[in-house]
Parts: structure tokens; C-alpha cells; sequence
């Protein structure tokens, strides 16, 4: 389904057809018509032509240099026959190729205030553009958001998100829910006060704003000391997914803000009313008023930023017998959760990476047993706790394969030495409180693992392991092959069962981001962008020093095709 | 025939170089403020060290890597003194306070004392890396 050959066609149908297709928790077809692929963020495509056969075969279609020295992270759309793909930088640029070729149909290079720079925490990313109705919808750096006419780039609208000032940026792309276009804003390291907000494609008018931490009358408020609700992060900075049967929009919520927690709480695993709701969280919010519907905190009281940003990945398990309406989230915090996404009750909670934080989460609470003693606290360390902040998996997607029934996560194998400190809140300024030194590996040699996960038995079934940390997400097709890279720059497709690398190939430099796939004119092909990623190695130390060497500066997009 | 148009335009550029040179030189060395350098009041404490270690690693470490380990080179802070030689304290003093807000550096005044910038100044003064 989803396969529109036309590009009238696409422009006529394409939002209705994405949201036709994800209502049965669609793949992509020949197109790749949102960031994960589809609204259930699966990043798997019904693609063949390009398998686990003739993957050996791949050979480079065309390159593009992005333009742009940091970090690139976008996950380029293809709608009928144009690519918009975004660069680092604000994005610097926003451009519509020729998929087939490359070429530049057009490119948008917003205006953005010099100083938007200073109140970006962890790099200057843009991770890609949402599309619906012939309109492009951009995110940026500056807090704001604008929509391009598809076929031309020329601005249609542009609204202030938030005050960048304050420390808002947004680094990640929309979500299309019907004819609004849903943004969550980056800041859990600048003391905000995270929000999720839904404006009308057609104007930019906002529809709704919902925060994710409660004010005052509202549930969960008391679970905030004092004023500390008012700088507490969770905030909403990577992606959300939808169901349309439901209509529930997912959203993840960051760290609460700032990392140490002597402000917020108890300063103890004895939490007491402090679970800081709805930091580190999972929310389900109503597609048309934004209203709570429900929430499911995974970290109460984070101090460790297990900044539980994490995309929710949405499918329809199969579980001792029973149709589970899933969303699954391979946390921050190390363990792999799957929720009950009608209503937000867990189902299975089990640890994905090695974690020592917690003993295992509580069927009956939810909440993780924590062990006191790696509870970073005022002034005193917690020593050697796993994962680090980096998490058991960061941002960087996992892939669900409708056909293996696996999920592909890049996972990282850290620990870490954590403390809280007293630190003063001042708007757009960093708002830690902490003190950490991440520069740890954990046992077994290795730094970080792609691995291939079992959902329902909740059991890791096989691994590839990776001497640097920094993972590129995955993608998987019906073709049996997954396909991630490394931050040395190397693209791999693996044999999605056996795990098996069927063909390598280096790109040049870093790959953050997954490939994507996508059929033009009855041929397949397979695309990836790759730079050096600056913010997050710059908080690992000696190891972050050989990420950085091991990526040289520059952006550039390659796209494979099968050779003969 | 271009080639050597562009030679004698270089070499027209490079002597105009030079005389400016020369001129800036005059005019620094005409500066009366030589004697207002600024230094470090701490200045050689090793008892600070640590502290000032610690202070990096909580306000700094995020962009400049932890213990000051950093592989981005513009970022790297062991190269101060390399990259801007007795002008170093004056140059981290002037950046701390007024940000480089174009190259990502915010304005620490107002959140760190000038007492916690020199402890820092002071941790950042034992790593400084040779050519």
C-alpha cells in the first residue's frame, strides 16, 4: 500500500495516504513521507528490489555536499520525486533535490539571529522537515518554525515557538496530525518548562499548547518542591508518533531540569510526593485539543539525565496469545519498555544494556527499584553508574521490522561518575547543577552495540559490536536487510535475522542518522547523510576526542543503487 | 599570461601587507595601556587546582570536554596559551564574561564570580599543551 507513482497523485493524496497507511501502522512505500518512516516511527520499509540477495551489490548513485560543517542528523523525505533534506546549523539549508540525480530544484536558507548559537546545548542539529498538502514545515534553532510551499521553497508562514533566548531551539522535525502540524522544543539543559504545540498547516495559527509540567491546580504539581516546577525541563525535543485510530499523539519528555535534584525533591531514593511529573515520561495527548490523555513516568526524580526523549515506536504485538496495541521505547534509563498505548499500562519492562541505577522496574507501580547508593546527590558522587548519560540508547532511532519482528537499537555500553551542585538559575544560561565525568566504558571491550532486540520475549537475539560510541539509528526493510552506520563513517547492511553484515561501504565521515530507502521509476535506492558530530563527543573526554578524529568535518549526502 | 597578472597583483598585496604591518606595529607599540594587562590573581596556586578542576567540570566541560579533554580544536582550551600567549588570561577573561554568542559562547557574567573564573583559570593553566 502507500506506493503512489504519480506525483500528482502525491500531492493530491499524499497527507491523506500517509494517514490512511499508518492506520494500520503503515510502512513507507516508495516514498519516505515523515522522519520515521511512518507515524509509528518503525523506520521499516515494504521495499525489495534492494535485499539480503543483491545488498553486496550497492554502489554510489549520487553525492551532494550538504554545505555545512557540524553535525548532520537529518533524515532526508522523499515525496513523488524530490528529496528535502536539511543541513546542520539553524538548518543552514533546507534543500529540494532531484531524487533521482541530486540536482538542486530549489534551496531555503533562513535568515537566523547570530546569537541563537549560545542557548543550543548539545550541537547545532536539525534532524529534517515534516511534509503534508504541498507544504514543507522547518524547525529551527531559533525556536521557530516556518512553512514552505513544496514545490518552490518560498515562506509561506513563520511563528515563534518559543523565545530562544530563554533557551528554546527545536532540533527536530514535526509530526502532521490531520490538518495541524504538532512541534516540541529543545531546552531540559536552560531551566524551561517543556511544551507541546499544535498549529493549523494551512495559517501557523496555534491550535493548542500543552506543557508537560503541571502549573499550579493541575495534577501532578505537587509532585515539584517549591518553585522548582518552573525551570524543570521536560522538555520535547525529538519526535512524536501518532495513531489516527486513536488519535493520541506521543510525545517523550527530556531530563528534569537542572540534573542535580536538590531543588526538586527529597534529595534521596526516599522520593516521597517529588517524582518531578511529567519529566522522563511518556505522554499520550489528544490529536485535535492536545488535552493529557495519559502518562507513564519512566525515570521518577531523574538525576542521572536519563533524558527520556527516546521515540516511541508503535506496533500491534502479538503477546501470550493477546493483540497488544504497543508503543515501545528502548529508554535512556537502560530498560525496554512496552506500554498498553490505549491507556498507557505497562506491559513489560526489561533491561536492554547492562544497568546497575535500578534493580528492574516494579510490574505493579511502574517504577524502577533503585539501588541508593547510585543516586548522585548534593555534593556526593555516585560512582560507576550504568548507563551513563548517554543512556542504554540516545536519540539516534531504532528500526522495527514487521518481518523478523525485531528492533534494531543502536546502544551504547558507558557508565559514569555523577554528582549534584549548587548551581543558580539565570534564563538562556546552561542549568546543570551537576558535576560528571562520562569518560567510562563499561566491561566487554566494546562501547557501543547494534543490536537486534526481541520485543515480545523481551531478549536481545543478536548484537554487532562497535569500538567507538555514537551510533547511527537503523532502518530494516521487507527486503530481510537492516541498514545502519558508525561513526567512522562506515554504512553496513546486515542480514536483519542473522545479523550477518552483507556489505560495507565509507561514506567519508560520521553517520549519525539512519538511511532511508525509497523507489523512483522502478528503481530502488538507499540514502544516508554523514558529518562530525561536535556537541555530544565534547562531553566524553579522551573518548570523545577519538569520535571526533574519527569523523572529519563536512557534510555530505550519498545515495546508493544497485550495480549490475 | 593570468598567472602572472595574478603574481604581480600578489606581490602588490603582500608589500601593501607589510607596510600595514609595520604601521599597526608603530601604533601598538604607542599604546599606553601595556601596564593594565590582565592577569591571574591566583596566579601558580596549586592548592586551587582541584577546585578549579571541579568548577570546569560543572560549568564548562559540557562544550570544552571533561578534565578539559577535548578533540573539536577551536574548543580545546589546552591550546590558550598556544593560540594567544601572554594575551591568554585577558582573552578567557574578556570571553567569559561578554560571550562569543556567534561561536556558541555564552555570557557567564552574572552566573560565575570573577573568584570562581580565575579557579578555573587556574586548572586550565596546568594543562595548557605544547607545540
Amino acid at each position: 500500500m502507500f506506493r503512489t507513482r504519480g506525483k500528482w497523485i502525491s500531492r493530491i493524496l499524499g497527507l491523506s495516504l500517509a494517514v490512511a497507511a499508518s492506520s494500520t501502522l503503515a510502512q513507507s512505500g516508495d516514498e519516505w513521507v515523515t522522519y520515521g518512516g511512518d507515524y509509528a516511527n518503525t523506520r521499516y520499509s515494504t521495499l525489495t528490489q534492494i535485499n539480503s540477495k543483491n545488498a553486496s551489490k550497492l554502489r554510489v548513485a549520487w553525492i551532494r555536499s550538504l554545505g555545512s560543517l557540524e553535525s548532520q542528523e537529518s533524515t532526508p523525505l522523499v515525496i513523488g520525486d524530490t528529496m528535502y533534506v536539511t543541513t546542520s546549523s539553524g538548518p543552514k539549508y533546507v534543500f529540494a533535490l532531484n531524487a533521482k540525480d541530486g540536482s538542486i530544484k530549489w534551496k531555503y536558507e533562513p535568515e537566523l539571529p547570530r546569537d541563537y548559537m549560545a542557548t543550543v546545548c548539545c550541537g547545532l542539529d536539525n534532524r529534517g522537515v515534516a511534509y503534508a498538502n504541498g507544504r514543507v514545515f522547518v524547525t529551527r534553532l531559533d525556536a521557530k518554525m516556518v512553512a514552505l510551499d513544496a514545490a518552490t521553497g518560498k515562506e509561506l508562514w513563520s511563528v515563534t515557538v518559543r523565545d530562544y533566548k530563554k533557551g528554546h531551539a527545536i532540533t527536530s522535525p514535526p509530526l502532521i496530525v490531520k490538518d495541524l502540524v504538532v512541534t516540541g522544543v529543545a531546552g531540559g539543559e536552560y531551566g524551561i518548562r517543556g511544551s507541546v504545540q499544535a498549529y493549523k498547516q494551512s495559517t501557523g495559527e496555534m491550535v493548542w499548547q500543552t506543557y508537560t509540567i503541571p502549573g499550579p491546580g493541575e495534577p501532578g504539581f505537587d509532585s515539584w518542591k517549591g518553585d522548582s516546577w518552573k525551570t524543570g525541563g521536560g522538555s520535547t525535543w525529538y519526535v512524536g508518533s501518532y495513531d489516527p485510530k486513536l488519535n493520541q499523539v506521543y510525545w517523550s519528555t527530556s531530563n528534569a531540569g537542572p540534573w542535580g535534584g536538590h531543588t526538586r525533591g527529597n534529595d534521596s531514593s526516599d522520593l516521597g510526593p517529588y517524582t518531578n511529573l511529567h519529566t522522563s515520561s511518556q505522554i499520550a495527548f489528544d490529536g485535535d485539543t492536545g488535552k493529557i490523555l495519559w502518562t507513564y513516568q519512566m525515570t521518577p526524580a531523574d538525576v542521572w539525565d536519563y533524558d527520556g526523549v527516546n521515540e516511541g515506536v508503535l506496533a500491534d504485538l502479538s503477546i501470550g496469545g493477546q493483540k497488544v496495541p504497543a508503543l515501545m521505547r528502548a529508554d535512556r534509563n537502560g530498560f525496554f519498555y512496552i506500554l498498553n498505548r490505549e491507556n498507557g499500562k505497562l506491559v513489560s519492562a526489561e533491561p536492554f544494556v547492562h544497568v546497575n541505577w535500578a534493580k528492574g522496574i516494579d510490574k505493579t507501580t511502574g517504577r524502577p527499584i533503585e539501588d541508593p547508593s547510585k543516586r548522585p546527590q548534593l555534593n556526593k558522587w555516585a560512582r560507576n553508574v550504568c548507563p551513563n548519560l548517554f543512556g542504554g540508547k540516545n536519540w539516534e532511532p531504532m528500526s522495527y521490522s514487521m518481518q523478523t519482528g525485531l528492533v534494531y537499537i543502536p546502544s551504547f555500553n558507558l557508565c559514569m561518575d555523577i554528582a549534584g551542585k549548587n548551581e543558580e538559575y539565570e534564563a538562556g544560561k546552561f542549568y546543570l547543577a551537576s558535576e560528571f565525568d562520562l569518560d567510562q566504558a563499561d566491561a566487554g571491550g566494546y562501547l557501543a552495540e547494534l543490536m537486534a532486540w526481541d520485543p515480545v520475549k523481551q531478549q536481545r537475539v543478536w548484537g554487532i559490536k562497535e569500538d567507538l560510541p555514537i551510533l547511527g539509528g537503523a532502518m530494516s526493510t521487507a527486503g530481510g536487510v537492516m541498514f545502519y552506520g558508525n561513526t567512522r563513517g562506515i554504512l553496513k547492511a546486515v542480514d536483519a535475522k542473522t545479523g550477518d553484515v552483507l556489505w560495507k561501504f565509507s561514506v567519508g565521515t560520521g553517520i549519525l542518522q539512519s538511511p532511508i530507502t525509497y523507489m523512483i521509476d522502478g528503481k530502488q535506492y538507499l540514502a544516508v547523510v554523514a558529518g562530525r558530530s561536535k556537541g555530544p563527543p565534547s562531553f566524553l573526554g579522551k573518548m570523545g576526542q577519538r569520535v571526533i578524529d574519527a569523523s572529519p568535518e563536512g557534510g555530505i549526502l550519498t545515495v546508493f543503487e544497485l550495480g549490475n | 599570461m593570468v598567472g602572472s597578472r595574478f603574481g604581480v597583483v600578489f606581490a602588490l598585496s603582500a608589500a601593501l601587507a607589510a607596510l600595514l604591518y609595520v604601521q599597526a606595529g608603530i601604533a601598538a607599540a604607542e599604546e599606553p595601556n601595556q601596564s593594565k594587562r590582565v592577569v591571574n590573581p591566583f596566579e601558580g596556586r596549586a592548592d586551587l587546582v582541584d577546585e578549579g578542576r571541579s568548577l570546569f567540570n560543572q560549568y564548562c566541560s559540557h562544550c570544552h570536554g571533561p578534565n578539559a579533554q577535548q578533540g573539536e580544536r577551536p574548543r580545546d582550551l589546552r591550546r590558550l596559551k598556544l593560540r594567544y600567549g601572554d594575551d591568554a588570561p585577558e582573552v578567557f577573561y574578556t570571553t567569559i564574561n561578554n560571550g562569543r554568542l556567534e561561536l556558541g559562547m555564552p555570557v557567564w557574567k552574572g552566573v560565575l564570580s570573577e573568584d570562581v573564573m580565575w579557579r578555573i583559570f587556574t586548572f586550565l593553566e596546568t594543562q595548557q599543551a605544547t607545540p
